[in-house]
């Protein structure tokens, strides 16, 4: 590889971010819009039985109120299941059930309060174990009769089970006959939030020729065209959607959500300009969140510590609607052993409805939940065995030659190295498997957890770049990658300077998404920025090039293979002297003699995954996915037994990045999401009363990490290429959080000696675990 | 946003904004008076609370005084948390303050509005119980002085009107040796699980608590069982989680008999580290 590609540089939109002028899509103008505010429903499940809006349309300033019976469409990702605003059934507490468009915010605001809703509380469900027990309230009478989005969702009329995927591997009986230790755990981890600093907002008009505009910060632009064509009736080729920067969005912006109210809001005004904007209440409540969930494992191993076989159940808190949930469902299942060499296996995932706020993507892709359930089974087997964690689990790793659940026979290029990462996090985190007594009530553990994930794209998802060059000879990279605060766009700018031999400061990124003028990237999920937008850059820079030489050709009287490009300049090889600057020569070069030559350079690039297949709907066999990223994290803590009180004292991560570009960037991503996983997994957790209301609606109760609670963290790569991705860097954005939650609850468990197989991982749940162990 | 019209008023006396009050109140309108705002603001925001007249009292002069005068400290009423702590003129009071919420509101939430507010917890009010301090009221009737102890049930009992103008504290009191712990449910900054302030009188410590039960309060019996000396630790312990005058917290953030649990470290805790063994 190239240097440029591996130093460290600033992102691109840093300045504007670190002194606050940078602009994300509510810091627009209002200026001649109209205000939209959505009434949401306070009942975790109930039946509308009238809703009043007389007095709010009498009001001076209301332009028009909107309700599911005067909307009636209905969206989702995979099932068409969710009505854009709840029409006769109310399934979470949060749902939109009406909406005000008003001349400003205030008066939509006031006129919220008098509409009048009246409700027929129904019997709630919110444990997806519950929710399949017979009896339970079935959450969507008409399931069968929902409109799908894709083949590969298996909705149960009847149940509250959205989709179902299976994985069958080898003879499960063979496997048990062959293990000397059958450990059997459960699991339930709570829904929680994505708690992005900017809410979730859009904007719409509609123009007299029959075209819309949206704007929006979400993470999927094209989608948004997509959909809400769909869902009003137009060509997508009318919708524009653009996007500016991004103030986090974690998995939690794709949805197309906001985007539909926006425009659904605009066409009840005639096309006005219209705003819809969230309170931070609202994002919480009513904006789709973390999924929860409930899992069994059964794992057998022999005495010497090789796992036979593995039984997993993993059933999905998907919340009221299923949204992206079915999917998440079917990655656990493909993903279910961790990165571990397990031949007979069985497992089944669901995705399952309750009166939850319905579930979408959250960084990790469910990852970082099935990881807590298969590492504490790990350590569960660890300690039946007396075994080192670590060993154990070297003992086991994924190596190349093996079979993944789904059947992908594993090679370095697209595994990695499960076995060294291990090697690595001994020093760095400074690994001693035992219990460390600091005085009579505390003591220090360590908790390990290896993760895996592979992103699940579409088989036919597709990216590209355009590149164009300005006066200086200086390039604009357009690409339909979102800036949600990753820095992908900055890397995909690294790799251009990198192919094109010229300083990234001749780089300049277009952070705007706009459908209009934007090739298309499918989402800005899964962590495949640099996989498949990288690809598409790199064929766009390949693309410039060629035309550059051809140009460059011309103009110094050479071959085009004789030409060489460097630091924005065409030479004739051999002859350094002899060349021609960039701006000379991209909008075509002109002949000291006056003939004109060549013609407007501009790369273009286009890529579509290849070589991905559907899951087979009985074994689950089947290669969806391009890769892996592997990793394994440690996670030190000190706990006071009286009362469950800990600290975090250390953190450490060792990821197999392929290569790493950009070091300092990429340490500062996996950072961020082991902040993120820590404090997920020690205090998030949406909590609801009886009726389904949530109790933590606002930030005061509802606790994140803060400044000044952070451990240290310590960080390592190591690099094994993926030999089909760009420089062979594999996926990392998402993966600094996937393991943390489990490393953080070994720790615990090894602190407590109680199985901590329930979060979020408070000090008063540790308390409890240690109370009931002694009595 | 507050979604609601209301009138503001920004007295510049203490009669004017107690005859504000009884007008506004003689209309059938709801009223209250304004110190930062931290409360207020989140509360309308939510729709929780919709008053119709705020009277803002943090502009009178008498309400920002912080000084000693004579043997005497004077709190006035709108004081912000943190100028009180950066003052240090009454130490203890300053570390329990400096604990309440972060940085920023400690800058808004005002010495009266967190004695006066609905978050239970309103710590502010222990160094104040054990120092003896006093409390001048203004209100329709004038201007009244009392003991904390007599206002102060749990929440501050105030007349129809009344305000917190300033808070009077004897210097023997704010200079004492003290201690302070709080405990959160997890957080570095967060409501209390148990909070605890202690105030040297002489040989005896007197003791303040808050989080462990509904309402802080200070209990002369929980701080007889721990100050005597007769008894081995771990008994006074007992005995002071015995006197609890009422029964404990029990919310989401923390169940009654978790409170209890820290309750029972922290002043084991607190009875190992300041020295009751060897009296």
């Amino acid at each position: 590889m190239e240097a440029l590609a591996e130093q460290d540089h600033h992102r691109k939109e840093a300045w504007e971010k670190v002194t606050g002028k940078a602009v994300y899509t509510d810091d627009l103008p209002i200026t001649s819009h109209y205000c939209a505010r959505i009434l949401t429903s306070p009942h975790g499940h109930a039946r509308i039985l009238s809703i009043n809006t007389t007095d709010a349309l009498a009001m001076e300033g209301v332009k028009a109120v909107v309700t599911g019976e005067n909307s009636g469409i209905m969206c989702g990702t995979l099932i068409k299941d969710r009505p854009l605003l709840a029409n006769s059934i109310t399934r979470y507490a949060g749902e939109p059930v009406a909406m005000i468009v008003a001349v400003d915010e205030y008066t939509a605001d006031h006129a919220l309060q008098k509409v009048q809703v009246t409700y027929k509380p129904l019997p709630c469900v919110f444990r997806p174990g519950d929710s399949l027990k017979h009896g339970a309230p079935i959450l969507h009478e008409k399931l069968g009769e929902y409109a799908r989005v894709v083949d590969d969702v298996t909705p149960q009329a009847g149940t509250n089970i959205a989709s179902h995927y299976p994985v069958r591997k080898g003879d499960m009986q063979v496997g048990w006959a062959a293990s000397d230790v059958v450990v059997e755990e459960s699991f339930y981890l709570p829904p929680s939030a994505h708690m992005p600093m900017e809410i979730h907002t859009a904007r719409c008009h509609m123009n007299r020729d029959g075209t819309v505009e949206i704007i929006s910060p979400t993470q999927a632009p094209f989608e948004v065209a997509k959909q809400n064509a769909c869902s009003f009736r137009i060509p997508a080729g009318n919708i524009r959607s653009r996007v500016p920067l991004v103030g986090g969005a974690y998995g939690g912006k794709v949805t197309v959500a906001v985007e539909a109210l926006a425009m659904l809001a605009s066409q009840k005004v005639g096309g006005h300009p219209v705003r819809v904007i969230l309170t931070r209440e609202q994002e919480m409540t009513t904006m789709p969140c973390r999924m929860g969930l409930e899992a069994r494992i059964k794992a057998g191993v022999t005495k010497d510590g090789m796992l036979q076989a593995m039984e997993l159940t993993f059933w999905l808190d998907n919340g009221a609607y299923s949204d992206i949930g079915p999917y998440m469902a079917k990655s656990m299942a493909a993903d279910c052993t961790g990165p571990y060499h397990v031949e007979n296996l069985l497992c089944d995932a669901y995705a399952v409805y309750t009166n939850h706020t319905y579930a979408t993507s959250y960084r990790g892709f469910a990852h970082e939940s099935l990881t807590l359930c298969v590492e504490r089974t790990m350590d569960k087997l660890a300690k039946t065995l007396k075994m080192d964690p670590l060993a154990l689990r070297r003992l086991n790793a994924l190596r190349p030659g093996h079979l993944s659940p789904t059947g992908v026979k594993c090679t370095f290029s697209n595994l990695g190295d499960v076995a060294t990462c291990l090697d690595q996090i001994k020093p760095l985190s400074g690994w001693n498997p035992s219990l460390v007594t600091i005085d009579q009530n505390n003591v220090r553990a360590q908790g390990i957890a290896c993760f895996w994930k592979s992103s699940v794209p579409p088989t036919d998802a597709v990216s590209g770049a355009v590149i164009t060059f300005n006066e200086d000879g200086s390039l604009n990279l357009q690409t339909g990658v979102v800036e949600f605060g990753s820095g992908s766009k900055s890397l995909l700018a690294e790799l251009l300077a990198d192919r094109m031999r010229i300083s990234i400061d001749q780089v300049h990124v277009i952070m705007d998404v706009d459908t209009r003028v934007t090739p298309k990237h499918f989402k800005s999920v899964a962590s495949l920025s640099s996989y498949l937008a990288g690809r598409a850059v790199l064929r766009a820079a390949e693309d410039a090039l060629m035309q550059l030489r051809q140009i460059g050709a011309e103009a110094l009287c050479c071959w085009p293979e004789d030409i060489e490009v460097k630091d924005s300049k065409v030479y004739r090889r051999g002859d350094p002297d002899v060349y021609v600057h960039f701006k000379d020569l991209v909008y075509g070069f002109k002949a000291p003699a006056g003939a004109s030559i060549g013609k407007q350079v501009i790369g273009r690039g286009g890529v579509m995954m290849k070589g991905l297949s559907s899951m087979d709907p009985v074994t689950g066999q089947g290669q969806i996915s391009p890769a892996w990223t592997v990793g394994v994290q440690v996670v030190e803590v000190e706990v006071d037994l009286r009362d469950g009180t800990y600290h975090i004292l250390r953190a450490s991560t060792v990821m197999d990045v392929g290569n790493a570009v950009n070091p300092k960037g990429m340490g500062e991503l996996v950072r961020g999401g082991m902040s993120m996983g820590l404090s997920m997994a020690s205090r998030e957790c949406f909590r609801y009363n009886p009726d389904g209301k949530p109790t933590t609606l606002s930030l005061r109760s509802y606790k994140v990490m803060h400044i000044g609670e952070e451990p240290e963290y310590r960080i390592a790569f190591v690099e094994t290429p993926q030999e089909d991705a760009p420089y062979g860097t594999r996926s990392m954005s998402e993966h600094g959080i996937i393991g943390m939650a489990a490393a953080l609850a070994n720790a615990l468990s090894a602190a407590t000696g109680q199985s901590v197989n329930e979060l979020p991982a408070t000090p008063e749940r540790l308390w409890i675990l240690l109370k009931e162990a002694q009595t | 946003m507050i979604a609601k019209t209301f009138a503001y008023y920004l007295p510049s006396t203490e009669i004017e904004a107690a005859e504000v009050f009884l007008r506004s109140k003689a209309q059938g309108k709801q009223v209250l008076y304004y110190g930062g705002g931290s409360e207020i603001i989140t509360m309308a925001t939510a729709g929780t609370i919709a008053p119709d007249v705020v009277i803002d009292i943090k502009a009178l002069p008498a309400m920002n005084a912080l000084e000693i005068h004579g043997c005497q400290l004077i709190l006035g009423g709108a004081v912000s948390l943190e100028r009180i702590r950066v003052s240090n003129l009454f130490p203890l009071l300053g570390v329990v303050v400096g604990r309440i919420a972060d940085h920023t509101n400690q800058c808004r939430i005002t010495l009266g509005g967190n004695l006066c507010g609905t978050i239970i917890y309103r710590e502010a009010v222990l160094p104040l119980l054990l120092s003896d301090a006093m409390v001048a009221l203004w209100g329709p009737e004038g201007p009244r002085q009392a003991p904390i102890q007599d206002v102060f049930q749990g929440r501050m009992r105030l007349r129809e009107g009344e305000f917190v103008h300033q808070i009077l504290v004897n210097t023997a009191y704010t200079q004492a040796p003290f201690f302070h712990i709080k405990q959160t449910l997890g957080e570095k900054i967060g409501y209390p699980a148990v909070t605890i302030a202690m105030l040297w009188d002489g040989e005896q410590r007197r003791m303040a608590f808050s989080g462990i039960c509904e309402k802080p309060f200070r209990s002369t019996a929980m701080e007889n069982a721990m100050n005597n000396p007769a008894k081995p630790l771990a008994d006074r312990v007992a005995q002071a989680m015995d006197c609890l005058p009422m029964g404990t917290l029990e919310n989401q953030e923390g169940s009654g008999t978790y409170r209890r649990q820290i309750l029972h470290k922290l002043l084991t805790q607190f009875g190992e580290k300041s020295g009751y063994e060897n009296l």
